[in-house]
């Protein structure tokens, strides 16, 4: 299973890394080719994002009619199922359709991350293991050991500037603020409060353990989230409205 | 709610924190070979260990230290994470393969330290460095260099020890005082240096030989340039210095030359530093196979598949080369025809499993006849070349 793995996923995007690497500047190219690379993974899943975005809204927008009905159908949890599957089915959503193109886009995410530790090879062990997975492209051998700075950093090494720990915290905690929406219901509050702060402050930490190459693909792909968060949703979605801005809110009061 | 949300958030960042101090940060184990002296074996274990073990005395039953000239000495370097688990230091890892040199031994670990041990202060347990033996430790302070890899070379007074920081440092050899550090030679220094004719030659990642003067580090005129970086420690014969390159490559270049006298192309990298004797370069290559070539032509003369990686140089024991693979097995060869066969790894009567079950990435040295391979799975193996069988496994735990 693991050298299917390889074979299918990582190997290719582990060699298209390096071999990216190897056409930008020395200076700067595992940086740069970290930041690309996950552009073009962004880019290419673009269209499963869309559609991610699309089902949350629909569902966030029906949350009104399911509360009105898990009030109305508290003590018959069948009809409660029945009723949400009408709603769901009126409203041509799928209750797990906007899991799907998140688990979709797992596997490649998990990949790109795989590439850029097993690339960085920061050890004797990884330098050694790395050369399991590499073809025999003459760009991709020029290229090893890959520059591993990048503007302040040593991508192969933890920055403890804090610096990119408050940028990838920071980034996280407004993508997720923009895209979570408010809730009046206080238990639900408080669980999204807390994740609002407990997912920043996690990655930040994990920041100042990691090789900074790491945090580097993390902030790469928060500032793409919110970018196109930004201009496909028309704006700071929830970062700036109140909760009673929230049209489903309205509705269900 | 407000102290429900706090208590969960706090019970989250302590998760958080514990997640941080509890995960390593690298993840090296370290794969320190065997170094031979007067009849003890001294090597550096997974553990970050420098242990000195007798040969001829040790058994499997046998509790360690316990025979003459036995020890054992643990490195530690300090817990860099945020929060550690119970304890501010860790063992070392040790990649190096110990320098026996007149009753001491110096290592470089991981951690960025140089050592100097000396057996009979190591015998009596005594405080580290206990400097009336003359044991030192550089840096002497609480600083560090970068990781070291490569093993320590001795010359004349002088100790020299490349370091991950791109340097190669020259250390007194009774005091460990500084005798002069160079100026950075590439990213990262992973090689063993070697030393000729009052010359240190070095090569880098970054595909360059250097020579240093002996004297005071500063560069002397001849540079060597390839196109792709060097991955292997390099090996002097004569005035050839025959080193491999991460194109899957073995570079041989004769000092003083531009141009490289020969190249050879294997299947994968040339990890292991080659053998070189009698006008034969012995190279093992991660592609599993062995070469021999003519080191003034590099014609091949022959080629053993071993069927598995080979990260650790064979060596030459009377008239055989022996080769271990990483997947752990042990090839007996024949160095004139290239024919060879495996060394019976049975089963261990404890588990089932083979007796050599573990990664061999560490130098194998080789003491009356018995090669002594320190595994991945921290033991040590003897194995009888002439009878063709191991003999011994033991425990380094």
């Amino acid at each position: 299973m693991a050298d299917l793995w390889s074979l299918i996923i990582l190997d290719p995007m582990l060699n298209g890394l390096l071999a990216l690497s190897g056409v930008l500047p020395r200076e700067a190219q595992f940086g740069l080719a970290i930041i690309i690379l996950t552009v073009v993974v962004r880019l290419a899943s673009t269209p499963l994002v869309l559609r991610q975005l699309k089902s949350t809204k629909a569902m966030q927008d029906m949350q009104p009619k399911l509360q009105e009905l898990q009030k109305k159908y508290a003590k018959n949890k069948q009809k409660l199922q029945q009723e949400m599957m009408k709603v769901y089915k009126e409203a041509g959503v799928n209750p797990i359709g906007c899991m799907w193109p998140m688990l979709v886009q797992f596997p490649i995410w998990i990949a790109l991350y795989q590439s850029i530790m097993k690339a960085l090879a920061t050890t004797p062990e990884n330098l050694l293991d790395l050369s399991r997975h590499l073809y025999s492209w003459e760009i991709v051998n020029q290229t090893i050991p890959v520059n591993s700075h990048f503007l302040w950093l040593d991508l192969g090494q933890p920055d403890h500037t804090l610096v990119l720990a408050v940028l990838v915290g920071g980034t996280m905690w407004l993508q997720q603020k923009m895209t979570t929406a408010p809730s009046l219901d206080p238990r639900q509050q408080s669980t999204s409060k807390m994740m609002l702060l407990m997912m920043p402050f996690m990655f930040g930490m994990f920041t100042l353990m990691f090789p900074s190459g790491l945090p580097l693909f993390w902030l790469a792909s928060n500032v793409i989230g919110i970018v196109t968060q930004y201009f496909v949703t028309g704006g700071w979605g929830y970062l700036k409205a109140p909760p009673s801005a929230h049209p489903g809110l309205r509705g269900g009061r | 709610m407000k102290v429900r949300v706090l208590a969960c958030l706090g019970i989250f960042c302590f998760l958080a924190l514990s997640a941080t101090g509890c995960v390593s940060s690298g993840g090296q184990q370290g794969y320190s070979g065997v170094v031979p002296h007067d009849g003890i074996l001294y090597l550096g274990s997974m553990d970050g260990k420098i242990m000195a073990a007798n040969a001829s005395a040790r058994s499997e039953e046998l509790p360690f230290p316990s025979a003459d000239g036995e020890w054992s000495f643990a490195i530690t370097v300090p817990s860099k994470s945020i929060l550690s688990c119970g304890s501010s230091s860790k063992p070392d890892s040790i990649y190096a393969t110990p320098l026996v040199v007149d009753g001491s031994v110096c290592v470089g670990t991981y951690g960025g330290k140089v050592l100097m041990l000396r057996s009979s202060a190591r015998n009596q347990d005594l405080s580290f460095p206990h400097l009336r033996s003359g044991e030192w430790i550089y840096p002497r302070t609480e600083d560090v260099i970068g990781p070291i890899v490569g093993s320590p070379v001795v010359v004349n007074d002088t100790v020299y020890v490349c370091s991950s920081d791109g340097k190669v440092y020259a250390l007194d050899i009774t005091y460990g005082d500084e005798k002069w550090i160079s100026a950075p030679l590439g990213d990262k220094l992973w090689t063993t240096p070697m030393v000729k004719d009052e010359a240190i030659y070095v090569s880098t990642f970054d595909g360059h030989i250097y020579a240093l003067s002996a004297e005071d580090g500063n560069l002397l005129p001849w540079v060597f340039e390839a196109e792709t970086g060097f991955v292997s420690s390099p090996v002097l014969y004569e005035d050839i210095v025959f080193v491999g390159s991460f194109d899957s490559k073995l570079h041989a270049v004769r000092i003083g030359d531009d141009k490289p006298l020969w190249e050879f192309l294997g299947g994968n990298w040339f990890w292991a530093a080659p053998l070189v004797s009698d006008g034969i370069v012995y190279a093992g290559c991660l592609d599993g196979k062995v070469y021999a070539l003519d080191t003034e032509r590099g014609k091949e003369s022959w080629e053993f598949d071993t069927g598995g990686r080979i990260v650790s140089s064979p060596i030459l024991v009377d008239d055989s080369l022996v080769v271990a693979t990483e997947p752990g097995n042990v090839f007996v060869i024949n160095p004139k025809t290239g024919s060879g066969e495996m060394i019976a790894n049975p089963d261990d009567s404890q588990n089932g499993k083979s007796l050599i079950d573990a990664r061999i990435q560490s130098a194998l040295c080789v003491l009356d006849g018995i090669v002594y391979i320190r595994a991945q799975d921290n033991c040590l193996y003897a194995v009888d070349v002439a009878k063709r069988e191991i003999k011994l496994k033991f425990s380094l735990a």
